[in-house]
């Protein structure tokens, strides 16, 4: 098992639940059930 | 291999594009607890098909909302895309660009349209982390809008062709007043499209290539992904085919431990040698074996 990749797993993991516990899902939720005006090019 | 990876995009690119019910619900888009999960792979969540988000459209706006001076607000700098996004990286590098990204699969298909294919001037592919860097991060976190206090999401806004294509054109025939609000941003998005569509036909996956930044943060863990691709040295002949079959322009017997290897597999099913192998990474043996992870 190489330990980079390893450490890298748990730290990304743990910046994962970082983000969930700070309230991203939240924000991911309310921001992906908005239609997007930037990519559609309006503006 | 090519026919499983084939399969997997397609089931990948309509099942996770499988909200049929937009010409009948109140929201001409998907609007549940699934978006929010990001897509692996660059898909707009503009697209009313669109079942999870885009993590390059939901990284940006995290960029462009965190202002450190508000008071009482605590600051979401996108934890949860990072994470997400670097845990798998970690684990396969940009192989989500090779088997789950929706856009690649569009750009594959492409490029079996028969004509005089054409390689791509190598230094381009540098071009991706400069757009990582200033539209994904600097411009979305720094230029603020003063009429709202926010940024903008500067590459779903000056470049993106997903959203163009899966968000935008879509949008635009279902939602026929948005006609008269299109302006200068659409048809330069539009523009940049229908240069990398047909470009893609010419040039294999130009965009992933050239001007991905999802592409381009997963690259930067390429020597340090758990899986990789493996050249072992004593069993290649050099004939090349690998080479050839790669769709990126990576030649697997010299370039080890490529940035540009979204480990489709295709070098492994064109080896007839066992020169490369697919597994758990190694420690390299010096002399016998190198590593080509992610190839």
């Amino acid at each position: 098992m190489p330990k980079t990749a390893v450490w890298l797993i748990i730290i990304f993991t743990l910046l994962f639940i970082l983000g969930i516990n700070t309230g991203d899902i939240e924000y991911l939720n309310n921001l992906g059930n908005t239609i997007c005006l930037s990519c559609i090019g309006v503006g | 291999m090519a026919r499983l990876r084939t399969l997997v995009q397609t089931l990948v690119a309509f099942g996770t594009n499988a909200y049929l019910l937009f010409p009948f619900g109140g929201s001409i888009i998907y609007q549940g607890p699934l978006k929010a999960v990001c897509h692996p792979g660059l898909n707009c969540y503009s697209c009313p098909g669109a079942l999870l988000s885009c993590p390059v459209g939901a990284f940006q706006n995290f960029m462009a909302s965190i202002r450190f001076y508000t008071p009482g607000a605590v600051p979401h700098i996108g934890a949860i895309v990072i994470g997400y996004l670097g845990f798998i990286g970690a684990i396969v590098g940009r192989l989500p660009c090779g088997w789950l990204c929706p856009f690649g699969f569009i750009q594959d298909l492409l490029h079996k349209i028969p004509s005089r294919k054409l390689s791509l001037w190598a230094p381009l592919r540098w071009v991706k982390y400069g757009v990582l860097a200033l539209l994904v991060i600097i411009l979305p976190l720094f230029l603020v809008d003063s009429s709202t206090g926010l940024g903008h999401p500067w590459f779903c806004k000056l470049l993106c062709p997903s959203g163009t294509l899966l968000g935008a054109l879509p949008m635009i025939l279902l939602k026929p007043s948005l006609w008269a609000t299109l302006g200068f941003y659409f048809w330069n998005k539009m523009t940049i499209l229908v240069i990398l569509v047909i470009l893609a036909i010419f040039v294999s996956r130009p965009f992933c290539r050239i001007l991905c930044p999802l592409g381009a943060f997963y690259s930067l863990f390429s020597r340090m992904t758990l899986v990789q691709l493996e050249f072992i040295e004593g069993n290649c002949v050099e004939c090349g085919s690998c080479s050839r079959k790669c769709p990126m322009g990576v030649k697997p017997q010299s370039e080890y431990d490529s940035k540009e290897c979204i480990m489709c597999l295709k070098c492994l099913d064109a080896c007839q040698f066992r020169a490369l192998q697919f597994g758990i990474r190694r420690p390299p043996a010096p002399q016998k074996k190198r590593t080509v992870s992610p190839l």
